[in-house]
């Protein structure tokens, strides 16, 4: 009996996924990635600044800390952004198979 | 005549307990204040919520239930099942923001007191960022040693490039903190001066113009300073789904460093 109620519980749980999947991806996750992408760049530059700043300040090498660092503060956004965009493209695949990725 | 208010003055610091301990300045403040309201709100909520369970919940339990379950599945979709006893922290993290973003967001029926938001102060954001990022070095280190540091060292890298990779990926590590506290405190101090500047326009419109300013006033820039609230409701939610989710993204990093 339990079981019985347990099976169509999960049938109409199954059910109900498969209506909701094809609008996932538009309650706010657009957004969030986007403040993500955004806010990961500018971050990993400021700290590639605010270090390169430092080691300067420190060693007195005025140009080229800030210069090495502010390069590998943007490279670091850029690939903060694009780990963060293949995530998302991999993410509905994943999904599906649930455990492959 | 009306002028417009300073824009930033409703983020302004005032001490209601003068408080201090060796030199240093720990007064509660208003910041304090509605961080204590946001956290006795929610305890409150879900005590009284869960008060009285049923099977069928009643309206107050359900929302309780879809606020509980709206992070648990948050949390279950990221880490799947090694996340569940992670969950608490992210649901505290995140009902936490989410009060503190939102209670900031209406005013008091009393002249001259206002309610603050806690969050559009680096202080507070970067203190909680500062916290889920040592929570997430200490999960590391205790669950995987120093396989941990595997998160620095990308499979899948050719050898001759992979320090440099390296000094990129704790770059990456190193910014996961600023971009965290700084996201959440901009966008909840920007949102609320612009709003106050919008807002503003109207009663500067009216001075100066009169009669026509009013209209216009009213016409065109009331709509947009409506609209503008929505908007801001929204982004109250998703700056504390966005930290939610970061949160779990992070710790995922932690459980499972090699990519």
């Amino acid at each position: 009996m339990s079981d019985d109620l347990n099976k169509r519980i999960a049938e109409a749980q199954d059910k109900l996924a498969a209506q909701k999947r094809p609008r996932n991806g538009s309650d706010g996750k657009g957004w969030s990635t986007g403040y993500r992408m955004a806010s990961d760049f500018v971050a990993a530059i400021l700290v590639g600044a605010v270090l390169g700043w430092g080691i300067d300040a420190l060693f007195g090498t005025m140009p080229w800390g800030l210069i090495v660092c502010l390069t590998l503060g943007f490279s670091a956004g850029v690939r903060m952004i694009m780990r963060t965009a293949n995530e998302q493209a991999n993410a509905p695949a994943a999904e599906n198979e649930d455990e492959n990725a | 005549m009306m002028v417009a208010a300073d824009p930033m003055h409703q983020f302004h610091i005032s001490r209601l307990i003068p408080f201090e301990i060796g030199g240093w300045d720990l007064s509660f403040t208003n910041s304090s204040l509605w961080m204590v309201i946001g956290v006795l709100f929610v305890i409150g909520f879900f005590a009284f919520a869960t008060s009285k369970m049923d099977t069928i919940p009643s309206r107050l339990q359900s929302l309780a239930e879809i606020w509980y379950g709206f992070i648990d599945g948050m949390v279950r979709d990221v880490n799947h099942d090694d996340g569940k006893p992670f969950v608490p922290l992210v649901f505290t993290l995140f009902s936490f923001v989410f009060v503190a973003n939102l209670f900031g967001m209406f005013s008091l029926p009393l002249p001259g007191a206002h309610t603050f938001t806690p969050t559009s102060h680096v202080a507070v954001t970067g203190a909680l960022a500062l916290f889920t990022i040592g929570v997430v070095i200490v999960v590391g280190l205790w669950k995987n040693g120093f396989k941990f540091f595997k998160i620095f060292v990308p499979s899948g890298v050719p050898g001759y490039i992979l320090w440099f990779v390296m000094l990129i990926e704790i770059f990456s590590f190193l910014s996961r903190p600023i971009s965290l506290g700084m996201r959440l405190f901009a966008n909840m101090l920007g949102g609320h001066v612009a709003l106050k500047v919008f807002a503003g326009f109207i009663p500067s419109l009216a001075a100066g113009l009169g009669g026509l300013g009013m209209l216009m006033g009213g016409l065109l820039v009331m709509p947009m300073v409506v609209g503008i609230t929505a908007l801001e409701f929204l982004v109250a939610f998703l700056q504390a789904y966005v930290f939610a989710i970061l949160t779990c993204v992070y710790l995922n990093d932690a459980l499972h460093p090699g990519h």
